[in-house]
């Protein structure tokens, strides 16, 4: 990706499925709307591809990854590119239109390691709510 | 196989209404291949009402599709059974809209039938022994020329990469990869994301803390349960948002005070020494 040191864009998949996922897991329940949503974002917000997507979770690149490897990741990225990882698992945290200690957390441990202002980490949220609104409640409910 | 035999005799033990459809999907593979759609797509609505009726709560949608989403959502069925009962039904609701079924895609979709029918079992009866020995494709009543065949031949393939290219977009969209252990991961990211918990209620977030993330949190939450999809009362929105941030308030409270009372020991053995 322009302008990226050393982050590739199977790098920048691993490092949203990993954020996204730690995010899923400390929501407790994993509804099914957040798998789907996770993909689909990673390929229309984000921009990676199918195959980005899928070689992301192969065991070589996301399996030896911790979550302070993340962290760290997601610090080396691009402003943008960061803050759109934030919006992303945000809008993971809120389809389930409820919050966990956890989940509080690592929102807080992202934003800071990304080095938001608190506007920013609002705006992204703003931005998260609206399309976790979008996603379908019945997936929800059922 | 004979016109008298069936893959599916062994399913006549656990439910005889599932076997006699897909005898008749069976009889109708090459003479008629829409009907052998509708009689599939019947067979894993029978199936998949018999399992929600056993092992689901709840008021459950009758839309097929809905259904099998519920039931792959609360574990009974798993991901592989259920990508191919989505696939005969989706092939049997082509059919019944009336986009023509070639033979090869029926019989596809009948060997798929064949793989659930014997998970099928094993689930209606824990503990089951069901063998299944290998699917015997029906013979067509009369032997095929070698332009029919070719022509089975290629749609056999289309069918294939078809199948292959829509595997490919699941895989890429969810959560896991499949060969994942989907447990082992989720505890180790509990494991993690709670040594963090520790660590940020000794040291604090640098720049955005918990408290203020919680509350933002909050706001959202209550914006989103205005939305008069999910209820449109605002009072009662309100009113979880602000449960939902006192319980993430006492935890942080909580983590604080173990903090404190883990420091306070370590100084008063320091002391002591």
């Amino acid at each position: 990706m322009e302008g990226m040191p050393d982050i590739d864009d199977q790098d920048l998949a691993t490092l949203w499925f990993l954020s996204a996922r730690a995010m899923a897991i400390a929501g407790e329940d994993m509804p099914a709307v957040q798998e789907a949503a996770t993909g689909l974002y990673a390929q229309a917000i984000i921009g990676l591809t199918e195959e980005e997507c899928r070689i992301a979770k192969d065991a070589e690149h996301i399996a030896n990854k911790t979550l302070i490897d993340c962290l760290s990741g997601v610090r080396r990225l691009p402003r943008e590119l960061a803050e759109k990882i934030l919006t992303g698992v945000m809008m993971i945290s809120y389809s389930d239109r409820s919050m966990k200690p956890l989940e509080v957390r690592w929102a807080s441990m992202l934003a800071s390691a990304i080095e938001v202002t608190a506007d920013d980490f609002q705006r992204c949220c703003v931005n998260a709510r609206i399309i976790a609104s979008m996603l379908r409640p019945s997936e929800h409910a059922q | 196989m004979s016109k008298q035999e069936t893959n599916f005799e062994f399913l006549r033990r656990f439910d005889k209404r599932v076997a006699e459809l897909a005898r008749q999907a069976e009889e109708y593979v090459h003479t008629d291949p829409d009907s052998c759609m509708f009689k599939l797509r019947l067979m894993v609505e029978t199936m998949a009402k018999k399992l929600t009726s056993l092992q689901m709560r709840g008021d459950i949608s009758k839309d097929l599709g809905a259904m099998l989403g519920a039931l792959e959502r609360s574990g009974v069925v798993p991901r592989r059974q259920a990508d191919g009962m989505h696939a005969i039904r989706r092939d049997g609701n082509a059919a019944v809209h009336g986009s023509p079924t070639p033979v090869p895609t029926a019989m596809r979709r009948l060997q798929e039938a064949y793989r659930i029918s014997g998970w099928f079992c094993k689930r209606l009866k824990k503990g089951a022994k069901v063998q299944l020995d290998s699917f015997i494709p029906p013979d067509p009543p009369v032997p095929i020329d070698k332009e029919t065949e070719a022509l089975h031949g290629k749609i056999d393939a289309l069918e294939e990469s078809i199948e292959q290219r829509r595997l490919e977009t699941r895989e890429s969209l969810l959560m896991f990869g499949p060969q994942e252990n989907v447990k082992e991961v989720t505890r180790r990211i509990i494991e993690e994301l709670k040594a963090l918990d520790n660590v940020a209620a000794a040291a604090g977030e640098p720049m955005i803390d918990a408290d203020f993330v919680a509350l933002v949190m909050a706001m959202d939450l209550e914006q989103i349960e205005e939305d008069p999809r999910h209820g449109g009362d605002s009072r009662q929105a309100r009113r979880e948002a602000e449960q939902q941030l006192e319980g993430i308030k006492s935890h942080l409270a909580e983590r604080e005070a173990a903090f404190m009372a883990e420091r306070t020991f370590l100084l008063e053995q320091r002391n002591d020494t």
